[in-house]
């Protein structure tokens, strides 16, 4: 258990930079997630951690002591790979026990700590297996065992889920975080999978570009994210012009009917958000029932696409901006024609304001 | 994937990089920019001249070895085209019975020493061979298979399993919508093969066709035995540097640059003309083989067939000439042992030297291979780039040049500071080196890089990673390269013709000089031991190598 400070920490690639001045603080025991789409920069930082890049400039240090002068095989921190790297031509014992006979651990102290870490990851039958003949699933499990087993400062896990079929994902997701927990082990994880990373993680950090957009815990990037980036990237976000007059921002699309006042008065452009979820559609109803309760948007209808669960309806604004709704399937919404008229309903306090340039902070 | 290293922390592999690149630098480029600047370099004066390139230019007898040398090179490459191209579109298009003996027969006759096949063809066509007197007794004078017409027979029946090998592997990976869609708008059979199928796997044939004629040009058994008169600038160099002993081999280094050189413009040339060319073709639809019926099908069994039993024709005729009852040089009708007993008189060393000099080259082949090929593959730098550069040009320089490029270095100014047995198994070890790496190589790129970073990762060291968990996953790439290797190295002529001595003479060496001095039987036993233990290696790669084809080419 120890905690990991990063600061500062940059990573260029002749001209190309892939890390852009990170800071990072990840205390003792905690589960800390990169997320991000490909290329952000991710599994870049998480092998610089490891040691297989060297950084450009900065400084990682665990439990305070920096780790930049030490070669990858001296820094005690154990990984996980996406792809397994199960060693194919060692059995399970062997894989799990190599870490330790390079620690030179006395051979009888090996067996145990294999045999232990076997039942922990519930691959205790399969002690003598070949990896060729276990699954995916249970390839990574002795990909962790082997990580877990030499008892790591920090884990290093690069998106060891993503070459699972969907629902083994679901279960060892929740079986990584159990042992995660149980262990109390530091766990610095990559994905570039949001619901992974918002069901496991205690600090959830998103990356694009090279740069940190946000770092807090998971139901704050997701109900307050730090800018347009996070709000688009994390959950799915709509997002509407915003006429900005002197503190009173107006959704244009409704010709001035819909008004919000802004809790600070921001400079430049804004863009409104309102997340898929959170709106209802209203059909045949008496608009005055709701239009001063809610803002409600006039909409014309021109999807619909029942996918089982839910409904997903695909509309534009009289000003021609896309919108999309996401709610319980309802067969009377479901049979509407295309084109017709329906209002879309946001509680104020759902909708979200982004500065209208490119690093597009919340307002 | 990145796994570079920074330049302030130098690691194993910056050791091993820097350390591979001083024995490339002593071994391969230091006797190779000996023989360009001695080109340059007049013998007498010493000073900068270009006189001995005009000589070259200039006298008929440098002149005519360069025409000869490109007349049998193209026409060698092209008969080898002629019959690999048919037999590779007949065994991959038609099926084709024993399809799998044709492959292996093929391949045993690509490592097969070529000297050994030229004078096979002389015991059947020479003035006294078993052919031509057979139909001088029925009065057909026929003509012999010295000269010109006699080393492109030869070239073609030699080198014509690359252009097949490679032709073949190519057809097999032609998208057959091609050729459906040819047909379909309108092709005849022969137009579409002509239109589409050959200008999709030129690529392949004309890489062929490349090692084909890079081979023929750096042959020196071929023209050396069934020349008498028909000189080739790889013989015209090692009588030039025989008669240049004592000074600087002058005339010799500049008939080997000429060499160097022709090879060099016909990989470039081959290189830009594919440059435009590849063909990235998705295997939806597998090419098939067709069953032919009647006179066709008979036809393409025959030709396919009769092709390679003509190419094992020479290796056949020396086996069994290794058994023929002979008295001295001369055969005496019937079957018995006396060349073998003659082997174990007159040249046990050159089979102990033969061995004791590949094997020792194969060891250090193995381990620097398995060491050059992580670096070309891991490391993503420049050092790195450079290595596999250099990893091709001892394919392109004739053994001939090497090895007056070693004695240049080598053995002036330091006469037996380096004894004749220590720079066989340093220029076998250079000229072979590359088949190693090649292997390895491509075991090695099978292997995800995050096996070895999972080993550093749990705490093993470079090299532990590299022993423990590289090794033994690149082991088959490992034997199959210095089973290659050895082939290669144990039948190599020409650079230890010039650089051997008394006490280092090997099998070949001793096969060539039996030849020349019309000892058919002593040639022929000592080639048979050749054969089975070129053999035996086959046998081997066929077990380990997981494409077998491949693991030759």
């Amino acid at each position: 258990m120890a905690s990991v400070e990063i600061s500062g920490l940059r990573k260029l690639y002749g001209d190309v930079v892939a890390l852009s001045d990170i800071n990072i603080s990840v205390p003792s025991g905690t589960f800390f997630t990169l997320l991000g789409p490909s290329g952000c920069g991710k599994t870049t930082l998480l092998r610089t951690i490891a040691g297989f890049h060297q950084q450009s400039a900065g400084l990682i240090t665990i439990d305070g002591s920096s780790i930049e002068h030490l070669p990858a095989h001296q820094r005690d921190v154990a990984m996980v790979f996406q792809d397994y790297a199960v060693f194919p031509h060692l059995s399970v014992r062997d894989n799990v026990a190599f870490g330790l006979k390079q620690r030179r651990i006395p051979a009888i102290e090996i067996t145990r700590q294999v045999e232990e870490v076997l039942e922990v990851v519930e691959l205790g039958k399969f002690v003598d297996r070949m990896p060729h003949e276990l699954s995916g699933g249970q390839q990574q499990r002795v990909g962790l065992a082997r990580a877990i087993v030499v008892r790591p400062k920090v884990l290093l896990m690069d998106e060891p889920l993503s070459n699972l079929d969907a629902r083994l994902r679901v279960d060892l997701r929740a079986e990584l975080r159990r042992i995660q927990r149980d262990l109390g082990i530091t766990t610095i994880y990559v994905t570039h999978d949001q619901e992974e990373a918002l069901a496991m993680s205690d600090v959830v950090c998103v990356m694009e570009g090279g740069i940190i957009q946000q770092a807090a815990a998971p139901i704050d990037v997701y109900l307050r994210p730090s800018n347009r980036f996070v709000a688009s990237f994390v959950g799915a976000n709509n997002f509407l012009k915003v006429e900005n007059l002197k503190g009173e921002s107006v959704l244009k699309c409704c010709g001035g009917s819909v008004s919000q006042h802004l809790p600070a008065d921001p400079a430049g452009p804004v863009v409104c958000a309102l997340r898929p979820e959170d709106i209802s559609v209203k059909v045949d109803e008496d608009p005055s029932s709701f239009l001063n309760t809610k803002i409600s948007i006039p909409v014309q209808i021109k999807e619909v696409s029942f996918v089982g669960r839910e409904m997903e309806i695909f509309a534009t604004t009289d000003n021609g901006e896309a919108l999309k709704a996401v709610g319980r399937s309802d067969s009377n919404v479901i049979a509407l024609p295309i084109d017709s008229r329906a209002w879309f309903c946001v509680e104020r306090e759902n909708l979200s304001f982004f500065k209208d340039n490119e690093l597009g902070e919340r307002v | 994937m990145d796994f570079s290293i920074p330049r302030h922390r130098p690691d194993f592999w910056t050791w091993i990089t820097i350390l591979i690149l001083a024995v490339l630098c002593i071994l391969l480029i230091l006797p190779i920019l000996r023989v360009l600047t001695l080109g340059f370099v007049d013998p007498d004066t010493g000073s900068l001249t270009l006189g001995n390139f005009i000589e070259v230019f200039t006298r008929n007898y440098y002149l005519n070895g360069l025409k000869n040398t490109l007349f049998v090179g193209v026409l060698g490459t092209l008969g080898a085209c002629l019959i690999g191209i048919p037999l590779a579109f007949f065994t991959t298009r038609f099926l084709i019975r024993g399809k799998t003996l044709i492959s292996t027969l093929a391949i045993l006759v690509l490592v097969s020493p070529p000297f050994i096949s030229a004078y096979a063809w002389i015991m059947m066509m020479g003035s006294n061979g078993v052919i031509t007197n057979f139909f001088d007794g029925i009065g057909i004078n026929i003509p012999t298979i010295y000269g010109a017409h006699g080393i492109i027979l030869v070239f073609s029946l030699k080198f014509f399993p690359f252009i097949f090998l490679m032709t073949q592997t190519a057809l097999n990976a032609v998208n057959k919508s091609f050729e459906d869609a040819a047909e379909n708008l309108g092709c005849s059979p022969w137009q579409r093969f002509v239109k589409v199928t050959l200008p999709l796997v030129f690529p392949a044939v004309s890489t062929g066709a490349i090692i084909c004629f890079v081979l023929s040009i750096a042959d020196f058994g071929t023209p050396a035995i069934l020349g008498r008169g028909f000189r080739t600038l790889s013989t015209i160099a090692l009588s030039a540097y025989r008669s240049e002993l004592g000074g600087p081999p002058t005339m010799a280094v500049t008939v080997s640059i000429l060499m160097m050189a022709i090879s060099m413009i016909a990989l470039v040339a081959q290189r830009r003309i594919l440059a435009n060319r590849r063909y990235a073709s998705s295997l939806t639809n597998l090419p098939v083989a067709v069953k032919l019926s009647g006179w066709k099908n008979a036809a393409v069994h025959f030709f396919s067939h009769g092709i390679v039993f003509l190419a094992m024709l020479p290796s056949a005729v020396v086996v069994y000439t290794s058994f023929l009852k002979t008295n001295g040089p001369v055969f005496v009708g019937g079957f018995g042992l006396e060349s073998y007993d003659r082997i174990w008189r007159d040249a046990p060393d050159a089979i102990y030297n033969s061995f004791l000099f590949a094997i020792i080259a194969v060891t250090f082949i193995t381990i620097t291979s398995g060491l050059i090929s992580y670096v070309i593959v891991r490391r993503d730098t420049k050092a790195a780039a450079a290595i596999d550069f250099l990893m091709m040009v001892p394919y392109l320089v004739p053994g001939v040049v090497m090895a007056i490029g070693f004695v240049t270095v080598f053995r002036n100014g330091m006469p037996n500071f380096f004894g004749s047995a220590v720079l066989l198994v340093m220029i076998y070890f250079i000229r072979r080196l590359p088949y190693g790496v090649r292997s390895t190589t491509s075991s090695l790129r099978q292997i995800k890089p995050s096996l070895e970073e999972a080993a550093v990762n749990l705490g093993a060291t470079p090299l532990g990673a590299f022993v423990k968990i590289t090794v033994p996953l690149i082991f088959p790439g490992i034997v199959v390269g210095a089973l290659m290797s050895f082939i290669t190295a144990i039948n190599e002529l020409s650079s230890t013709l010039i650089l051997y001595d008394a006490g280092t003479i090997t099998m070949p060496v001793k096969v060539y000089v039996a030849v020349l001095d019309g000892e058919f039987g002593l040639a022929a036993a000592l080639s048979t031991i050749l054969l089975l233990s070129t053999g035996a290696c086959v046998y081997a790669v066929f077990r380990f190598a997981e494409n077998r084809n491949s693991a030759f080419l």
